[in-house]
């Protein structure tokens, strides 16, 4: 590693989950700290009890079922960018352990083409999704709703998916470099090992770290916050 | 300081004021996807960006970021930070704000629930500030006000008036003894109707068939303040109410057919005032409609026989929750019952909420707007409309003569009047 990389694809992977982990919490007290409201401002019909609540803020958050009355176009997008998104931080919990029952379901190959195709089709969805999305700004209305913020997070997650397609597609490392790279990282000893260094990746995984960093320090202090957000106010919607 | 900065302190600190947890949760979650376009009425039928639910919002969220997050603050350009005291800022605000019919479809549509109307209740508070508010709404609200001060000089008059509307209560429930009810200390039912007499005679009459014992307001649930967004006010005319009913010992106070005023009582006013109602607060609707299910009194079924849709007023159905009280009336009283699409919480609002009508300046976009409901309208192919909301009732006649929808205009109560087998009968 050179210190470029060091810094970048080492230290700054630290400093980026304490800001993320440390800055949703923030986010999280100063939500808490403001006082609640008096009011009651739910709208009807409302659920019976508390349960139903729960069940319909958690419909209501993971589906959104009410904007595919309205836009077939935008629920779809949306849904396989979250999806896919979602699918592929699990695919990358691969390099901190290996999903052994699918190894042992699989096989050797049999996995790494899994992990090829699925990691490959999410990478395609995450990139068209973000292509839409980023484009669609442009068109009225939305340009003039739209602050540097919106642009801003759309190309930083287009630049980190598209390093992450180089890895990909193009890469010449096998999983078990990276995940080299992770336990160097979990041993709070970052490094490239051999194979990394000798292959056609380490701008490009470096790139790719990098910008996940930047992406997860500005996290808490930007509108991803409904990550957490929508939790909290479709409950409030059947308050 | 400089007597700008001043100002503008003083702006941050009202904002501030106002805060809670919901309205943070509101400006922090907005991701700008803009799916509330195709919710708003006005939107939708202008193509202005300035009727936006997220835009509306935005104005606020903008001021909000700037000054009241860290992010902001450290990158303002970021999130397109504002000032509060910025002239064109508070132009587009007063435009956006005051247009808001506070229908709340948008919540109904936004992945994360965001009541734009309650983002825009800062924004009027903001107006207020800076001398902004609605002129119109101003006047009416302290009319109300001042009525209230002096109510006995308006009493007298206001019963000489209704002298003839007794009469003819006299007349359809054939009693001589029959006659609105003042001032009854302990009755059941204290009755607030709105200025008029047309939501005060059918109310009668079926309280007098029902054998109710109720007594009239003399106040009018409507209240202005509310639309104008300045909660003294707003508590002050709803306050008159509520003393009345302590005054009076009633133990229900039965709300007229008129939508904000539902909201108003049974919701805003106890943040308004800190405290709960002296008796609780029903719908005419609801006492209406137990009535006919008790047999308390009689509709012959099928009385009105012309197709008949219903249209519910947004602060009466999405926000109030009252769906099928004024179906079930209608359905007793009429044979031909044709729901409009979409209806109940789905219901496109008509246009006219949030004191619109009386804002001419809005008149535009008001008659614009309720193209929607004018289509809705027209698809049932029904000759009359039954709406249980003064504003929706206005708007609905002036969308009558805009689009030529050739129908007839009424109360839910009317139509239970038209079909009442009266006890003298």
């Amino acid at each position: 590693m050179n210190w470029f990389q060091y810094v970048f694809a080492g230290w700054f992977v630290y400093i980026a989950l304490l800001v993320f982990i440390g800055g949703l919490i923030w986010q999280v007290v100063k939500w808490r700290r403001v006082a609640k409201s008096r009011i009651i401002m739910g709208m009807f019909p409302k659920p019976a009890n508390l349960g139903a609540r729960f069940a319909k803020m958690l419909k209501d958050t993971f589906f959104f079922p009410w904007v595919l009355d309205y836009s077939k176009s935008i629920w779809l997008f949306a849904g396989a960018f979250h999806l896919a998104g979602l699918l592929m931080f699990v695919g990358h919990l691969r390099l901190i352990h290996e999903f052994t029952p699918l190894v042992s379901w699989l096989g050797a190959n049999g996995m790494d083409q899994f992990a090829f195709l699925t990691g490959g089709a999410f990478g395609i969805v995450l990139t068209v999704a973000l292509i839409y999305l980023l484009l669609r700004r442009f068109g009225t209305p939305y340009k003039d709703l739209s602050v540097p913020e919106d642009y801003l997070l759309l190309i930083l997650l287009l630049l980190i998916v598209t390093m992450g397609n180089h890895l990909r597609f193009f890469g010449t490392v096998h999983v078990t470099d990276y995940r080299d790279y992770v336990m160097s990282l979990l041993a709070f000893k970052p490094a490239f090992n051999a194979a990394i260094l000798s292959s056609n990746v380490p701008w490009s995984l470096t790139t790719h770290v990098m910008l996940a960093c930047a992406f997860l320090i500005y996290f808490p202090f930007s509108k991803l916050v409904h990550s957490i957000g929508a939790f909290a106010s479709n409950l409030v919607r059947s308050e | 300081m400089t007597p700008q900065a001043n100002a503008r302190a003083e702006l941050l600190e009202l904002i501030n004021s106002k805060m809670n947890r919901t309205l943070k949760y509101y400006l922090d979650t907005c991701v700008r996807c803009a799916i509330c376009k195709d919710a708003c009425h006005q939107y939708v039928a202008t193509g202005d960006v300035l009727y936006l639910p997220a835009y509306r919002a935005e104005l606020i969220r903008r001021i909000y970021k700037k000054y009241m997050t860290g992010s902001g603050r450290l990158m303002p350009k970021l999130f397109e930070g504002r000032d509060p005291e910025d002239d064109v800022l508070l132009d587009e605000l007063y435009k956006t704000t005051y247009a808001c019919t506070s229908c709340r479809r948008c919540m109904f549509w936004c992945p994360f629930s965001i009541d734009t109307s309650w983002v825009l209740a800062v924004a009027k508070a903001l107006l207020l500030a800076t001398g902004r508010g609605s002129e119109i709404l101003t006047q009416l609200a302290d009319s109300a006000i001042d009525k209230g001060k002096n109510i006995d000089l308006y009493t007298g008059v206001i019963r000489e008036v209704l002298k003839g509307s007794e009469e003819e209560m006299r007349r359809v429930v054939q009693d001589p003894n029959a006659g609105f009810v003042y001032d009854k200390k302990g009755a059941d039912v204290l009755y607030v109707a709105l200025a008029g007499t047309h939501t005060i005679l059918p109310a009668a009459i079926i309280f007098h068939e029902a054998g109710e014992d109720w007594t009239l307001s003399s106040f009018e649930g409507s209240n202005y303040g509310y639309f104008l967004g300045d909660t003294v006010k707003a508590k002050e005319i709803a306050q008159r109410i509520v003393d009345e009913a302590k005054n009076l010992g009633v133990k229900e106070i039965v709300m007229s057919e008129c939508g904000h005023a539902h909201r108003v009582m049974r919701d805003f006013y106890r943040m308004w005032a800190k405290e709960e109602l002296p008796a609780p607060m029903v719908s005419v609707l609801s006492k209406v409609d137990g009535y006919i299910k008790d047999g308390r009194i009689t509709v012959t079924p099928g009385k009105i026989t012309e197709p008949v849709t219903y249209h519910d007023p947004c602060q009466i159905g999405r926000n109030f929750g009252l769906f099928e009280e004024p179906r079930n009336i209608i359905r007793a009283t009429c044979s031909d019952f044709r729901d409009m699409t979409p209806n109940r919480q789905k219901q496109w609002c008509c246009g006219g909420g949030g004191g619109l009508v009386a804002e001419t300046e809005f008149d535009d976009v008001r008659l614009k707007s309720g193209r929607l409901k004018a289509d809705q309208i027209k698809a049932t192919g029904a000759s009359i409309l039954v709406t249980p909301c003064e504003n929706c009732r206005l708007q609905i006649e002036s969308l009558n003569d805009e689009y030529n929808l050739d129908i007839e205009v009424s109360a839910v109560l009317d139509l239970v009047v038209k079909a009442l087998v009266t006890k003298s009968t």
